[in-house]
């Protein structure tokens, strides 16, 4: 439903690992620019993230993780978003991910991945970019 | 709900012709400083229901402050709820204040009509971490709740206006730590001072004719002095007694919960025609054939603006009939 303001993200972190720092960067630059950000913690399954994006009405989902699981996890979202019926939802992923692997999550469904050292200013542009031009659909 | 969030203006008109919309049973607001343990109070109170009785839905709808320079926003109470991520009968919604003061958010009694609509039996509404006159919570919830925690002030903080009047229940949070029991006690001797301020009231009133026990207290709470409780939430300590005490006060107040309900209707109804009002007035000022010249009447002093506002308040009533 469309927003006057810009849209709601959710930014969660699936599996194992603790490393929050970049989970709660992306969080802060986002809110900085101007987004809703919902933040839901580490150690989350994707089961618990899907079902909050779904409940918050979310535009995107940002997952963050370092545990080399994104394979698996990533693929578990996408799927069970789509199982809910919300795979309008826009996945983007970011973390220690090797990029051989980039291309694979790609052609699964994810948006894109911000590997470590990505800038504030592309993650924000780069989502600006792809919710606005969903929005305008 | 989305929608509702972003349009709260256009509430009423959503609702338009909706007679018998359920709403939940019991809508609790919990308020407090941050970080005194709003959300996790609301974790293990959402826990306690769902065991208790593991039919009923539960909402929550948990608001965080909007950044004032950029807009944007954290929303960082879900964190402390994931568990009941996955619970279908629980449905939590993160609001952002979006530059509105008073510890919510103007969508939060739409969403929160949603929430009856989808069958919740209990809504907690977490307010922003306040300060000392965020009350707003107090117009919309049925209970109040005060989360307090050891470390915020001495007895002179209990003394001032504000949150320590709209509190149906106080939680002592963190009972663990140091400065709990002196932070219950300050609290304690606090409230009792506005329960004899309700005695001599009483008093005064009733000319000596019968004691407080004989018939209401005067106050502006109306529901007699509030429970105070002691909790270690982190650790689900006294959670079970907040429970107890709220369904007390649903039991036993019946009589001012109906007043209650019925003060917030008639703010609702205000509101509402007032949306309404505003909503003509722009159309009738948008038309700027008839209104333009007698905008040049006031202008040029023909007519004052009391005059020009008495002849618009008709003439958007009149648009009332012709709608009929």
């Amino acid at each position: 439903m469309a927003s006057e303001g810009k849209p709601r993200i959710l930014i969660g972190k699936p599996g194992l690992d603790g490393h929050d720092r970049g989970a709660k960067y992306v969080a802060h630059i986002l809110r900085d620019a101007g987004f809703e950000v919902i933040y839901t913690g580490i150690r989350r399954t994707p089961e618990q993230i899907v079902e909050a994006a779904v409940q918050e009405d979310v535009a995107a989902i940002g997952l963050s993780l370092l545990s080399g699981a994104h394979n698996e996890l990533f693929k578990r979202v996408l799927d069970l978003l789509k199982e809910k019926g919300a795979s309008d939802i826009v996945v983007f992923g970011g973390g220690v991910i090797p990029e051989k692997d980039i291309p694979g999550l790609k052609a699964m469904g994810i948006v894109e991945v911000f590997t470590p050292g990505t800038s504030a200013k592309t993650i924000v542009e780069t989502l600006e970019r792809v919710l606005g031009s969903k929005a305008g659909q | 709900m989305t929608f509702i969030g972003d349009h709260p203006q256009r509430l009423p008109e959503l609702f338009e012709g909706m007679t018998h919309w359920p709403q939940a049973r019991l809508v609790v607001g919990v308020t407090g400083a941050p970080g005194s343990g709003k959300s996790t109070v609301t974790d293990h109170m959402i826990a306690e229901y769902r065991q208790r009785f593991p039919q009923r839905r539960i909402g929550v709808i948990a608001v965080d402050p909007s950044s004032p320079f950029t807009g944007g926003a954290v929303l960082g109470d879900r964190v402390r709820m994931m568990r009941h991520a996955t619970d279908p009968l629980v449905f939590i919604r993160s609001l952002a204040s979006r530059g509105h003061l008073g510890g919510l958010t103007l969508g939060a009694k739409g969403v929160l009509r949603i929430m009856g609509l989808i069958g919740c039996d209990v809504v907690f509404i977490e307010t922003v971490g306040v300060g000392q006159s965020e009350v707003e919570v107090a117009g919309v919830a049925d209970l109040v709740m005060v989360v307090l925690a050891p470390g915020q002030g001495d007895s002179v903080q209990m003394l001032k206006a504000g949150l320590m009047e709209i509190g149906d229940l106080f939680v002592v949070n963190k009972a663990d730590l140091p400065g709990a029991q002196t932070l219950h006690r300050n609290l304690l001797q606090s409230l009792s001072l506005d329960q004899g301020a309700e005695h001599d009231c009483q008093h005064a009133k009733s000319a000596g004719a019968g004691t407080a026990e004989d018939g209401p207290l005067i106050s502006l709470r109306k529901k007699g002095l509030p429970d105070v409780f002691m909790a270690a939430a982190n650790d689900h300590v006294g959670i079970d007694e907040i429970v107890d005490g709220l369904e007390a006060k649903v039991e036993g107040h019946s009589d001012q919960w109906r007043q209650r309900r019925e003060d917030m209707l008639v703010d609702e109804i205000r509101e509402s025609v007032l949306e309404e009002a505003r909503r003509r007035l722009d159309q009738t000022l948008g038309n700027n054939g008839r209104a333009g010249d007698r905008l040049g009447q006031v202008l040029r002093g023909e007519m004052s603006v009391a005059q020009m506002a008495q002849e618009l308040l008709e003439r958007t009533a009149e648009s009332k009939r012709n709608l009929k």
